[in-house]
């Protein structure tokens, strides 16, 4: 039903024998991976079995890493905080870049100006965001706060409060990524040909059954990419906590990544932080394939 | 114990073929020594002058400068440096209690080994600092070079509009100060405390509050004794109940102020426990409209003999990838004998840790003319660095944990706080034995 | 429905002019929030370009963003197209890799990857910081992704008329996605420019380093004296550069955009 996933394979037969072009056309990434992934990937899972400070030789521990993950209760804090910040941020994520994509989709004016603007902070880097939000979210003096006590209401701890500070961060990285996924769906619902509205519009559509029965269909795959991609870079949280929270309060804000960060460069645990690196690595491509199936099983 | 032989193997294999496709040569002149200096203007100012003079006099081994590429942490550059076998010749700037995991690793070189050393250190350094920087090993890997004491400072003008006659030496006085601040600025805007310290979960940043503390409450106690946590004892928790009293009463905020504009030159706190660098930075700043002062950290009521504090201590050493360590120890040489030291003192306003500083003539024309300096002078004698302990990262990190909970957030008793810390801090001593 | 827009857009916008009005102010009146400054000044810009060699690192920032950008769209659109419109053993796995390198922690590969860039001697050289950025695993994606909106019609008729899959991709392909491919080069272009952890550990010389690594060591590190207003206009410093050049090539976007969804 989708053009984009699925063409008939008629070619003609001259081209069918050249079974090597499509590895040639991917050898570079072959190569590329060979040397910055599968090499280093190697590597880390051999540290997974040593103890090993970078600087002085490597002592072979067997699995006592792993032994040691899972009784380890930090991991499994920063494991929940950021299944707990994905829980905000992947929702969030997705309405709000859908709804700004279709009122942008729209005929109006100014549409360059309001891209531009979502756009905006994708493109400033991560220290330049976390240093302005830090303004924002500040407790005695900061803009929010400032907004919320003219209303009449008392301060909220953003990022003091050890039960708000995570969505705080989900809702600042919302804001900081979300207007790569208007662009992207704005691609994606400019697919969608026109005439389909028209001939629904002509049955007597709403608008809603418009969006439900024609552009959320139509758009599915880029939907896909979407909740893969937020997912994925959920999975990354890193800088914003190590900039702003240090993984406080009381390890609230602690992410898989800052732990796995903090356990090789401040520790120097080089093979402890190779296995909780491999553990959640193995842990997000499970995510990623159940999340696969899911949205196409949807279909 | 040695690299295992199958990485080592497939390292080889693939880095042979790759080194034989890149053409990219190093061109490394061995007779020059590699210098890094930390990355602030005045001690890039302070080695350039030392390398510059040095090259005048000596030709056959010429010292580089450079300032190290330092960003977050200094400590991935090293780092980096020591896997890429790129480490410089003398790095100035290491944290002592990075010394020895360094030292550990076999990457330092023994200074104690090297022609002249000892006598330099002895007519220098007192004995307890020459025992303290001593490895477990019996060696000696660095060159005790800065020591900045951490006291408290305080703003002398809001003293005065808040009647605070004294500055408050003991937990008691500090809270009732505290106390009368607090009363007197219900209604500031933006909101005034009375003081503030880092509230970060991070190692470093319970240096210049709980560990500083600590020493002041202890006489310098250790935190950790062959290889056992020893911080257990009264001063620790007396330490974590009066910080936690500081944030329950609402004297401290309990916000991270890295990113806002420091609070003490915009007067929103009286107080912070800070270095003596903070003299040349404040009298950097135009229109400033208060003035300033130093005093020793609060101490618990009953406390009795000289207060101690922490040291914030930054060393010399030599990495062994050194072609000529005897050539690099005399342009250390350089850097600390009487005149090094007064260049120290001079551009970076930092104190060298050496004896008899505020006594000394050959000093006593810089303190008249920086009196705000001598009492940091006559603090050296009661300074402490810290414990050669190859995980001392990490147990104060763990510190930093129960510090949070307690301290900050006032989830635990400081009974608790500390006798947790203790549990895991063995826990882990145990582990990496 | 505009309303909407522009509350949207105000709250995106917002706290970037209160940013370059922060680093005007003197550092006292930082603290007001206010958008425009009082006694606005170019001290803190001023104390900035004193301190460091800027130019010489935007230089290097540039060459490095325009390369590693260009041989991303390369090697991107190869791959792509051959995971979007051929079929051959092990495609699916090669998906799967794409998907499992996304989403490997860096911090797993951060040390074999300096280690290799030690032994292959491209420490403090333009190498270490252009060729692990070569090829993106997302780029990948969004070329499959454009390349399988494509007829295959398209690419029968191509080679009818004799051209190589290299000329498919690039002669025929290309010109039939540009918004992705404007797409795809303003977001690698952004990636490498914003890249600050990779420089910092394999580029000590100051010569060579990259402008975020420059601003960061100085606005992080010690030089800054830890002085808002001036963190803040290193901060400036850093995003200007970047929204200018986006401002600009937004032009190309729009025309690009509006001349897609017409062809099918």
């Amino acid at each position: 039903m989708n053009i984009a996933l699925e063409h008939k394979n008629k070619k003609p037969p001259r081209f069918q024998k050249r079974k090597w072009l499509p590895y040639l056309l991917v050898s570079p990434y072959i190569i590329f991976v060979v040397v910055f992934v599968l090499f280093p990937v190697i590597f880390s899972f051999i540290l997974t079995f040593h103890k090993w400070n970078i600087i002085a030789p490597m002592k072979f521990i067997g699995v006592d890493n792993y032994i040691r993950l899972f009784h380890d209760r930090l991991f499994w804090i920063s494991i929940l905080n950021t299944l707990k910040f994905l829980l905000l941020h992947i929702p969030l994520q997705l309405a709000v870049a859908l709804f700004l994509a279709v009122l942008l989709n729209q005929k109006i004016k100014a549409v360059s100006f309001f891209r531009a603007s979502f756009f905006m902070p994708v493109i400033v880097s991560g220290v330049v965001v976390t240093i302005l939000w830090q303004q924002l979210l500040g407790y005695d003096s900061g803009i929010i706060n400032r907004f919320v006590t003219a209303v009449g209401l008392s301060k909220v701890g953003w990022l003091v409060n050890p039960d708000v500070a995570i969505y705080s961060i989900a809702v600042m990285a919302t804001w900081k990524n979300v207007g790569l996924y208007v662009i992207l769906f704005l691609v994606g619902l400019q697919t969608v040909p026109t005439q389909y509205y028209e001939a629904a519009k002509m049955e007597g559509a709403t608008r809603w059954q418009q969006f439900y029965h024609i552009t959320l269909p139509m758009i599915n795959p880029t939907i896909f990419m979407v909740v893969i991609l937020s997912t994925i870079g959920g999975f990354s949280l890193f800088i914003e906590p190590y900039i702003m929270t240090g993984g406080g309060p009381l390890n609230k804000t602690l992410s898989a990544v800052l732990y796995i960060y903090k356990q090789a460069f401040q520790y120097y645990n080089m093979g402890y932080s190779a296995t909780l690196g491999f553990f959640y690595a193995l842990m997000i491509m499970l995510v990623v394939v159940v999340q696969k199936r899911v949205i196409e099983k949807e279909v | 114990m040695a690299c295992n032989p199958f990485i080592k193997k497939i390292r080889s294999h693939i880095f042979l073929s790759l080194v034989i496709i890149s053409c990219t040569h190093h061109t490394n002149n061995n007779k020059e020594i590699l210098f890094w200096c930390s990355n602030n203007k005045d001690e890039i100012t302070l080695a350039t002058n030392a390398t510059k003079a040095w090259n005048i006099l000596q030709t056959r081994s010429p010292v580089h400068m450079q300032p190290i590429p330092e960003g977050q942490s200094s400590e991935e550059v090293i780092l980096a440096a020591v896997v890429g076998k790129t480490t410089p010749d003398i790095y100035a700037n290491m944290w002592q209690g990075s010394v020895e995991m360094y030292a550990r690793a076999n990457v330092l070189i023994p200074l104690d080994t090297l022609k002249g050393f000892m006598d330099f250190m002895y007519e220098r350094c007192d004995s307890n600092v020459i025992k303290e920087i001593t490895s477990s090993d019996g060696h000696i890997y660095q060159v005790p070079w800065k020591a900045n004491p951490i006291m408290t400072i305080y703003n002398k003008s809001l003293f005065a509009e808040n009647n605070i006659a004294d500055v408050p030496k003991t937990y008691s006085a500090y809270s009732k100060a505290a106390q009368i601040f607090k009363n007197n600025n219900k209604n500031s805007e933006p909101i005034k405390h009375f003081g503030y310290t880092a509230v970060k979960v991070i190692w470093y940043e319970r240096l210049f509050n709980f560990y500083t503390l600590y020493l002041a409450a202890s006489n310098g106690a250790p935190l950790v004794i062959n290889n056992k946590a020893a911080f257990n004892n009264k001063y620790a928790i007396e330490v974590f109940r009066f910080l936690q009293s500081l944030y329950s009463n609402e004297y401290f905020s309990r916000e991270n102020s890295a990113a806002s504009s420091d609070p003490f030159v915009t007067q929103t706190i009286a107080t912070e426990w800070t270095g003596p660098w903070e003299i040349s930075y404040l009298n950097r700043i135009p229109n400033r409209h208060f003035d300033f002062d130093y005093s020793v950290p609060p101490v618990p009521d009953d406390h009795v003999g000289p207060v101690y504090t922490y040291a914030d201590p930054k060393n010399m050493v030599i990495f062994n990838t050194c072609k000529q360590p005897q050539a690099a120890w005399e342009f250390i040489k350089t850097m600390i004998d009487k005149n090094g030291d007064m260049q120290l003192l001079q551009i970076s306003g930092q104190l060298p840790r050496r004896k008899n500083l505020d006594t000394d003539p050959f000093y006593k024309s810089f303190f008249e003319k920086n009196p705000m300096l001598l009492p940091f002078a006559k603090q050296i004698p009661f300074v402490k660095g810290i414990d050669n302990c190859e995980s001392i990262v990490e147990v104060l990190d763990i510190i930093s944990q129960e510090y949070e909970a307690s301290v900050v957030y006032g989830k635990k008793t400081p009974e608790k706080a500390i006798e947790d810390a203790e549990k895991a801090v063995n826990v882990l001593l145990a582990a990496n034995k | 429905m505009y309303a909407a827009l522009t509350v949207a857009a105000l709250s995106f916008i917002y706290p970037f002019i209160w940013m370059i009005g922060a680093s005007l102010s003197p550092e006292h009146e930082i603290g007001n929030m206010t958008l425009f400054p009082k006694h606005p000044t170019l001290g803190n810009f001023q104390s900035m370009f004193e301190k460091i060699p800027i130019a010489r690192a935007l230089f290097n920032s540039l060459f490095v963003a325009i390369f590693s950008t260009l041989l991303v769209m390369l090697t991107g659109s190869m791959v792509g197209y051959a995971l979007a419109k051929m079929k051959f053993k092990g495609r699916q796995l090669i998906f799967f890799v794409i998907v499992f390198t996304m989403s490997l922690p860096f911090q797993v590969t951060l040390i074999p990857n300096y280690i290799t860039m030690v032994n292959l001697r491209w420490v403090d050289t333009f190498l270490a910081l252009i060729v692990p950025f070569s090829v993106s695993a997302f780029a990948i994606l969004m070329f499959r992704q454009a390349f399988q909106g494509l007829p295959q019609a398209l690419i029968d008729a191509a080679r009818l008329d004799g051209c190589n899959e290299l000329q498919i991709v690039f002669k025929i392909l290309w010109p039939n996605i540009k918004p992705t491919l404007v797409t795809i080069a303003i977001l690698t272009f952004i990636g490498c420019w914003n890249e600050v952890l990779w420089p910092l550990i394999v580029i000590r010389d100051e010569k060579l380093m990259t402008m975020p690594q420059l601003v960061t060591l100085f606005s992080v590190g010690g030089r800054a004296d830890s002085q808002l207003g001036v963190k803040i206009a290193a901060a400036v410093l850093l995003a200007l550069p970047v929204m200018i050049a986006f401002l600009f090539l937004q032009k190309h976007f729009i025309q690009s955009m509006a001349s897609t969804g017409m062809k099918d």
